[in-house]
Parts: structure tokens; C-alpha cells; sequence
């Protein structure tokens, strides 16, 4: 008995347009405790034929279809299937403690008593590897991590007991060493009870690293399917391997770095009460290079990249320009210079604004600021009476003429960017994601920066949409000669197309060197366990997805604050790593945080002795 | 949370001593004096006004209103000597509460349900026609609101008394005409909330979980849509609790409102400042409480809450 055999389903969404197909006679099914992939970007239909499958479609659709039935039976959402979604900080109702989010589902398929769902509720806490499960249960969704929150939507979901569960990109909105964890769960879970599991992803690692079989989805068709081995080793559909080849696209060409050194970070500390401060930074950005910075949300990223920006002021530490500190005027000078991606295409866009307008606005806000700097160094003579006197209209044809000019602008950034003309007039809301982040890369350029920040720029978008991005950044980045900061925790994206790369963790700069000997041969303990966690797009590698157990590691963090931030986590911890903090030792281009490098824990070594790792 | 209240406390305190000050030189500036009536003679007007201390300059009956208030001394009523303020409060406020608490409680609950129904039926019609009658029911003015139901119930039907207070049923017609504006404005922001809660991946995660419609609706969506609605429920019960004049003057009823404009056409300096001191307190006080309720009922501000006390 098949877990899930749909026959030609097929879903058609009515909007004011008129009628979309979403999905064509979509023929699918998974065995008994099995687990498939669906594979394909986003905008396929892979989420609709869930929501279908579900019965979770809006009203404004109709499905039709031969059969779906789960194991023979119609599918019944909370009995026989269920489904774990993308996000879990929007599908856990915030205001809701956990305890009853899973009890009430589990009284709800099994009408007991209170008592009863309470202690399945803790069993079912323990089997997705939340220990106090007592404790959590008390707790609300924002008192979790979001990998804790994922763990608990699975086991919402296992609390239907139901014959298929469907993972809807169950591990994209986590960064690498959960995913790796979530991924390890889904799999004991699925080898325990013996469910059958459906797994929707864009990741082609992530899928390959779990299923048996796959299905790769195109404009709301199937277009290939078979077991992992042959459709990632000898795909037979040109869109497959396109598919592929992206994920599997060797290093891209990136512009050789000049040596003149743009923008310097000396012993930068940037202090919150809570998390997400940076500690102790020392960095530079070089003209023309990339330069990527990994690690796990909240180690102190993105503080980085606003510190830089400006936005934030840093508490301690010194930046350069050009060799020239930066105190708070200059910097308000040089703000054009840096410019800045942002993550969320959908939120970092006012969805009042046209593209044009946006465009418009940053181009304003830059002339007003290098006018005003033109009025201060007083080479605008100031006005005087003849000036005044000059008709009116001369005046308004200048404001004419300098309208027209940044229309213009507007235009070739724009085409710049691989949109036309036309986008000028399109609001947010009429944008796809991968025209959104267009529209996000247009606002930063306009200005012309020296240095561009891609904060997880990529990280919102599918597979074929971030490798069209990554190359047209990649383009300007060098077509212009700027520097680019690359923020990412997609280690496969930052091998391939940086020159140079650091990763944080905690809050320090725990490594940094050149990529390509970072990523064959990291030296520091979590830059290891950063690398391994990660997937790649081959199913016989993927398969031995590792991931170091977790250590209680918030109970260590909170207690010491001194020490290193890993100890807590790291393999090789010593007794000096939990009392003191390691400094930067320094190796040539690789400069690493961790004892094991200090001469005065592991050793004196020979003068020409060249350092190797470690670990 | 515990400095928040505190600091919600003191700015409180500091807006009432302001409006204090205010209203005690505007009502000062009011063209007049509270005994200049036609039949009295000037001498009599003087000497009476000596009796109270009105002919002292301003700055030292000011001083000494100030003092006395600190003390809860309103003072008594220049109309009516033998009364205090504070007594005079004490009967009208009952009689407004009595009509106010009500009505309050009539418009929660009437706008609530409608709201749920405007946001979650499943007929069109019923969802069509909540949000057309709501809209109408918002935009007639109170009086208008009131002058219709005693036309409608106490003349043209003769079921339900048009004055006074005397038995419950000469209740029904004034709390509902205050209630009615209230209650269309909580059906709207209901509504409207609860079909933006609705929306959201945590429904729908509920739906592919296997819960029942009503479960969603009630133990999951309505309780993030509070907010809006309480925001609302702090000013509507200032305004319910401070008394409609409109509508205690039509239906003759002897509430606060009513006792307050009296007291500007008779100048009674000592009740306009004892009725203005008392709502003031009442607004700052209603709308202190529903801003911390409202952060009491966010789990995140809870938790820290709590944290703190230890």
C-alpha cells in the first residue's frame, strides 16, 4: 500500500487575470515509510500541490484529480497526514505556550484527557530531541531558538500519528549546523515510526542528503523523476540539469583584489546586552575583492555589516578609509560609500514606493549629502543678488534638466540590473522575489559605492534565482572594481565566490584567510563543524550529513561569558579555552582564534616550521 | 515593565496637576462671576465674593485650590453652599457609572460577536450585512442614535419608559443608545483583525494539524487579535464613564455629564474644577489600565515582567 498516490491532480487558481495553472496532472506517490523529494524553485508548485493534497487551498482555486489517497484512504489533515511547514516563527501561534500547541493537536486525534495528552506531549518533546520537555512546554514560541521551534513543529506534527508527513522546506529558514540536525531528526523519525516522509525543498543538497526518490518540478509539471542516484548523476531533463549544474557549478571567476586596502577595521567591539555584538574585530576590505563572512545567525554578522555601514556606532575600535581614520563626520561623508543588500526583498521595500521611486529617493539622498559637503568646503559661491535675479525659469529648466539626467540614471541601472524600462512604474507587490532583490542590488549601485554589503542577499530566493543574482553582483562587482562584503551562512555560494573569507562565531572573528584554504582545510574547530554540516548536491556525499551533538550550550555560554565562545561546543576544548579568551595568532594570510594555535599551550615550534591544522 | 508603570504613574499624576492648572485660570478667564445674577446689587456681589476669596489676587487662590485639592478638598458648590463637590460627584458619577458600566460591557460583547461573525462566516450575506449596518451605525451621532429609539420604543411603540431612571427597563433605551457607537466601532476593528489573524501561517498550520474551525478561531486566532480592539476600549470607556450630556439630556437623566455643563452656565467655579479634576483622573486612570493590560497580555512583555520580579 502506497503512503501517498496522487493520479493527475491538477489546480487552477481564478485571480483577476483570469485563470492560472498552477499545477498539471501531477502524477506522484511514496512507498511505506519511504522518504521523496520534490525538488524544483520556487513558483513551481510545489507548495500548491501540498496545500492540495492538504485540502488547504485558498477558495479561489479548484483541484481536480484522479486519486489521492493516503495509504487508500482520502487524505484527512491531522489523521492520516500532516505537514511541517517553512517557517516556524509564523506557523506556531506566538501568543499560545508550546505545551498547549501540541496537546491540543494531540487531544484533537485522540479525544483523551488532559493528563494524557500532557505526558504524550513530553514523550513526543523527547523524541525530537527537546530533553525538559516540562520546561519547554511552559514556554512560548519566542522563548525558543528557531531550530528548537522547528523541532517542535515536527513533533505537532507527529502528534497526528499520521501515515505521511510533508516537510515543506522544513530546514531553509535555518542556518547550516541546524539544518544538519533537523535533517539527522527527520531521518531517525522516519527509520523509527516507520512514517512516510515527503520532503519539498529548493536545496538540492538537502535532498539529496535524505530521499530515495525525487521528483523535480517545472511551471507546475513533473518533469523527471526516479531514484536519487540517477536523475543527480545522469539527469535526463535539460531543466534538471541546469538544476544541477547551479548547485554544483564550480568556483566562479572573481575579481582579483588590488592591494589597496579600502576599508580597515581595527579591534572593532560593538557591545548588546543580550547577543549579537561583535567582539573585537579586526578586518580589511580590499578594492575589487570579495570577501565572505559565515557563521550562524546571531554571531554577529549582520552588527558587523551595520557597524560598517554607519548605521550602528561601534563602542570601541578604530575604522579606516583609505588609511584615514573615521571619525562621526567623515563618516556621515562617506556613507555613499558604503551601500548595503538586505536579506528580505519583501520587507526591506516600501510597498508604497515604485521601483522608480525608490531608485529616485536613494539617488536624492545621496546629491543632498554631497551638496551639502559642496556648500560646507564653500565651492558653491553663495547666492547673491544677481544670482537671485536671474530669471526663474533658467532655474526651473536646471531642476528640468537635473530630473531628466536622473531619469536616465534611473533607466541604465535598471537595465543595469537585467530589468527594463518598464519596472520603473511596478510596485513591490507586483515583483517577484528575484526582480525584488534586482530592484534591492539597483538601490544600493546607484550611488556608486566602494563597498558593497550583500547581507544573505541570496538567502531568500530559490536555487536558479540566486545563481542569476549571484552572477549579475558578481558582474558589476567587477565590471566596477568595488569591494563586496558577502554575508552568507551558505558555505556553497561562499566557496565559490569569494577570494578572501572570515567566520564568526559568537561574536569574534574565529578564522579568516583565503577561501580556498579555509574551505579544504579549516584550522579552527567550528569552521570545521561549519563545513561539514552542509550538504552538497551529490547523494553519496550528502548521505553522511554530520553534525557535532549539540552541548548544552546555552547553560555554558550564559554562566562563563569569559573564555572562548566555542569551548562550550568544541571537541578539543582545553581547560584554558573555558577561563580565557583566545587572542588572533596570525600565519601569513590565515589568522585563526583558538589555542591550539598559541604557541603557549601547544608548544613551541621551529622558525621555519609552517603551520598546518591542527585539528 | 515595573519602571514602565511606574513612569505611566508619575506622567499621569503630572497630567492631571496640568489640567488642573489649566482649567483652574480658564475658568478664571470665563467673562462674569458665579453670583452676578440680574436682581443682585453690586455691594452684595462684592461681599459675597470677599466671603469666598475671590477678591484675593490670583495667584494666591490658586495656591490655596492647589492645597486643598492636595488634601481631596474640592471644596462646596457656589450655586449651593450646603452641597460639597465631592458629594455632588459622588450621586451623578453612581447614576453615569450605572448607565456607563453597561454599556461598556454591551458593546464588548455585542462587538465582539459581531466581529467574529463579520470576519468568519461563512455566509456572504451575513458577513455583507454586519459590515453595512456597522458602517451606518458608526456614522449616526449619538443624539440622532437616541432621539430615534425614544421616538421609536417610547412614543410610536410605547413598550419602554422615555425618562428618568426608576426601574431597569427605563435602563434599556439609554445604555443602548451609548452603546451603539461603541459596539459598531468594536465589530469593525474586530473584524478587521481577526480576518488578518485568519490569514496567518499559524492557521493554517492549525487547519493541517487537524483542529476544528471554532478551536482556531477561538483559542488561537481572537487571541492575537486583541490588540487593536483594546487600544479602542481604553478611550470608549473614558468616554462612557465620563458621562454623554447629550444623551443624559435627552432621556432626563441626572448623570455627570449633565451636572457638568449646568455648572459652566453657572459659572460654579469650585464644581467645574472638582468635575474637570474627577474625569481627568478617570481618562488618565482608564487608559493607564488598559495600556497595561495590554502589555500584560504579550507573553514577551509578561516574561520579562515576571523576570524581573524575580
Amino acid at each position: 500500500m502506497r503512503a501517498l498516490d496522487i493520479k493527475k491532480l491538477s489546480v487552477q487558481y481564478h485571480t483577476e487575470r483570469g485563470v492560472h495553472r498552477a499545477l498539471r496532472d501531477m502524477d506522484l506517490y511514496v512507498e511505506e515509510g519511504e522518504i521523496t523529494g520534490i525538488v524544483g524553485e520556487s513558483g513551481s508548485g510545489k507548495t500548491t500541490a501540498m496545500l492540495a493534497v492538504m485540502g488547504l487551498l485558498d477558495k479561489n482555486s479548484t483541484v481536480r484529480s484522479e486519486k489521492v489517497t493516503v495509504c487508500g484512504e482520502p487524505p484527512v489533515p491531522g489523521v492520516n497526514i500532516a505537514m511541517v511547514f517553512q517557517d516556524p516563527q509564523s506557523c506556531l501561534n506566538p501568543t499560545v505556550k508550546i505545551g498547549r500547541q501540541i496537546t491540543e493537536t494531540i487531544r484533537a486525534r485522540r479525544h483523551c484527557g488532559r493528563r494524557e495528552a500532557r505526558d504524550r506531549a513530553v514523550e513526543l518533546l523527547d523524541m525530537v530531541g527537546i530533553g525538559d520537555g516540562k520546561k519547554r512546554m511552559r514556554q512560548y514560541p519566542f522563548e525558543l531558538s528557531g531550530g528548537m521551534r522547528q523541532r517542535v513543529v515536527i513533533a505537532i506534527a507527529l502528534a497526528c500519528e499520521p501515515k505521511l508527513i510533508i516537510a515543506d522546506e522544513p530546514t531553509t529558514a535555518l542556518d547550516a549546523a541546524v539544518q544538519a540536525q533537523i535533517l539527522r531528526l527527520l531521518k531517525k523519525i522516519v527509520e523509527e515510526t516507520g512514517t512516510a516522509l515527503l520532503l519539498v525543498s529548493h536545496d538540492l543538497g538537502v535532498t539529496a542528503s535524505l530521499c530515495q526518490r525525487v521528483y523535480v518540478m517545472h511551471e507546475g509539471k513533473i518533469v523527471e523523476s526516479g531514484t536519487v542516484e540517477d536523475v543527480f548523476y545522469d539527469p535526463q531533463d535539460g531543466y534538471t540539469r541546469q538544476l544541477l549544474s547551479s548547485a554544483k557549478q564550480k568556483r566562479k571567476n572573481c575579481g582579483s583584489p588590488e592591494n589597496q586596502v579600502l576599508f580597515r577595521m581595527e579591534h572593532v567591539t560593538k557591545e548588546y546586552n543580550t547577543r549579537d555584538g561583535i567582539r573585537d574585530i579586526s578586518l580589511d576590505f580590499c578594492r575589487g575583492e570579495v570577501f565572505a563572512l559565515a557563521g550562524e545567525s546571531g554571531s554577529g554578522k549582520t552588527t558587523l555589516a551595520r557597524v560598517l555601514t554607519g548605521i550602528l556606532k561601534e563602542d570601541k575600535g578604530v575604522l579606516y578609509y583609505k588609511g584615514q581614520p573615521l571619525d562621526q563626520k567623515q563618516r556621515d561623508r562617506s556613507r555613499n560609500k558604503v551601500q548595503m543588500v538586505f536579506q528580505d526583498p519583501y520587507a526591506s521595500l516600501n510597498p508604497c514606493l515604485t521601483a522608480g521611486q525608490v531608485l529616485e529617493e536613494a539617488l536624492r539622498a545621496a546629491d543632498i549629502r554631497d551638496g551639502s559637503q559642496r556648500r560646507r568646503m564653500g565651492t558653491v559661491p553663495a547666492r547673491d543678488n544677481a544670482a537671485e535675479k536671474q530669471s526663474r525659469s533658467a532655474r526651473r529648466r536646471d531642476r528640468k534638466a537635473e530630473r531628466e539626467a536622473r531619469r536616465k540614471t534611473i533607466c541604465d541601472m535598471l537595465k543595469r540590473v537585467g530589468l527594463t524600462e518598464e519596472y520603473m512604474e511596478k510596485y513591490p507587490s507586483e515583483l517577484s522575489g528575484g526582480q525584488r532583490q534586482r530592484i534591492g542590488i539597483a538601490r544600493a549601485l546607484i550611488v556608486r559605492p566602494e563597498l558593497l554589503i550583500c547581507d544573505e542577499a541570496l538567502s531568500s530566493l530559490d536555487a536558479v534565482t540566486q545563481e542569476q543574482i549571484l552572477d549579475l553582483l558578481l558582474d558589476i562587482q567587477r565590471e566596477q572594481g568595488i569591494a563586496c562584503l558577502f554575508i552568507s551562512h551558505d558555505m556553497h555560494v561562499i566557496r565559490r565566490i569569494s577570494s578572501r573569507m572570515g567566520v564568526m562565531y559568537g561574536g569574534r572573528l574565529v578564522e579568516s584567510g583565503r577561501t580556498k584554504e579555509i574551505c579544504s582545510d579549516p584550522w579552527h574547530p567550528y569552521t570545521k563543524q561549519l563545513l561539514e554540516a552542509v550538504p552538497e548536491a551529490d547523494p553519496l556525499r550528502a548521505r553522511r550529513i554530520r553534525s557535532l551533538p549539540l552541548r548544552k550550550r546555552t547553560a555554558d555560554k550564559e554562566q562563563t561569558g569569559k573564555g572562548c565562545p566555542f569551548a562550550g561546543e568544541c571537541g578539543y576544548a582545553m581547560s584554558c579555552c573555558t577561563e580565557q579568551e583566545p587572542e588572533t595568532y596570525t600565519f601569513g594570510e590565515r589568522a585563526v582564534s583558538c589555542f591550539l594555535y598559541a604557541e603557549k599551550y601547544s608548544g613551541r615550534r621551529d622558525r621555519d616550521y609552517i603551520m598546518t591544522s591542527q585539528i | 515593565m515595573l519602571r514602565y508603570t511606574l513612569k505611566r504613574i508619575l506622567t499621569g499624576i503630572l497630567a492631571l496637576f496640568v489640567l488642573a492648572c489649566v482649567t483652574f485660570f480658564l475658568v478664571r478667564l470665563m467673562p462674569g462671576s458665579p453670583f452676578q445674577t440680574g436682581s443682585v446689587s453690586e455691594q452684595v456681589v462684592e461681599a459675597v465674593e470677599r466671603e469666598y476669596g475671590l477678591d484675593r489676587p490670583l495667584p494666591e487662590q490658586f495656591m490655596t485650590y492647589m492645597g486643598n485639592l492636595l488634601r481631596g478638598d474640592l471644596g462646596v458648590s457656589y450655586e449651593d453652599p450646603g452641597v460639597k463637590v465631592t458629594d455632588i460627584i459622588g450621586r451623578t458619577w453612581r447614576i453615569t457609572a450605572s448607565l456607563g458600566v453597561p454599556a461598556l460591557i454591551l458593546a464588548i460583547l455585542a462587538g465582539t460577536f459581531f466581529g467574529i461573525l463579520r470576519a468568519v462566516s461563512r455566509r456572504r450575506i451575513v458577513r455583507e450585512t454586519i459590515s453595512a449596518v456597522g458602517m451606518i451605525l458608526a456614522g449616526i451621532p449619538g443624539f440622532a442614535v437616541a432621539i430615534l429609539l425614544l421616538l421609536l420604543f417610547s412614543v410610536q411603540l410605547r413598550l419602554l419608559p422615555a425618562s428618568g431612571l426608576l426601574t431597569p427597563a427605563h435602563y434599556i433605551l439609554p445604555v443602548t443608545s451609548l452603546a451603539v457607537y461603541p459596539a459598531a466601532v468594536i465589530t469593525r476593528l474586530t473584524g478587521n483583525a481577526l480576518e488578518a489573524e485568519m490569514e496567518k501561517d499559524y492557521v493554517l498550520f492549525a487547519r493541517a494539524k487537524g483542529l476544528g474551525r471554532k478551536r482556531i478561531i477561538f483559542t488561537h486566532a481572537l487571541k492575537n487579535a486583541w490588540r487593536p480592539v483594546l487600544n479602542y476600549i481604553g478611550p470608549a470607556s473614558a468616554f462612557l464613564l465620563t458621562g454623554s450630556f447629550v444623551v443624559e439630556s435627552i432621556f432626563t437623566i441626572p448623570g455627570i455629564g449633565r451636572e457638568f455643563v449646568n455648572s459652566i452656565t453657572n459659572r460654579d467655579y469650585t464644581l467645574i474644577m472638582g468635575l474637570t479634576v474627577f474625569m481627568g483622573a478617570v481618562v488618565i486612570g482608564v487608559n493607564l489600565v488598559t495600556d497595561l493590560l495590554g502589555a500584560w497580555l504579550d507573553p514577551a512583555v509578561r516574561r520579562a515582567y515576571q523576570e524581573e520580579a524575580g
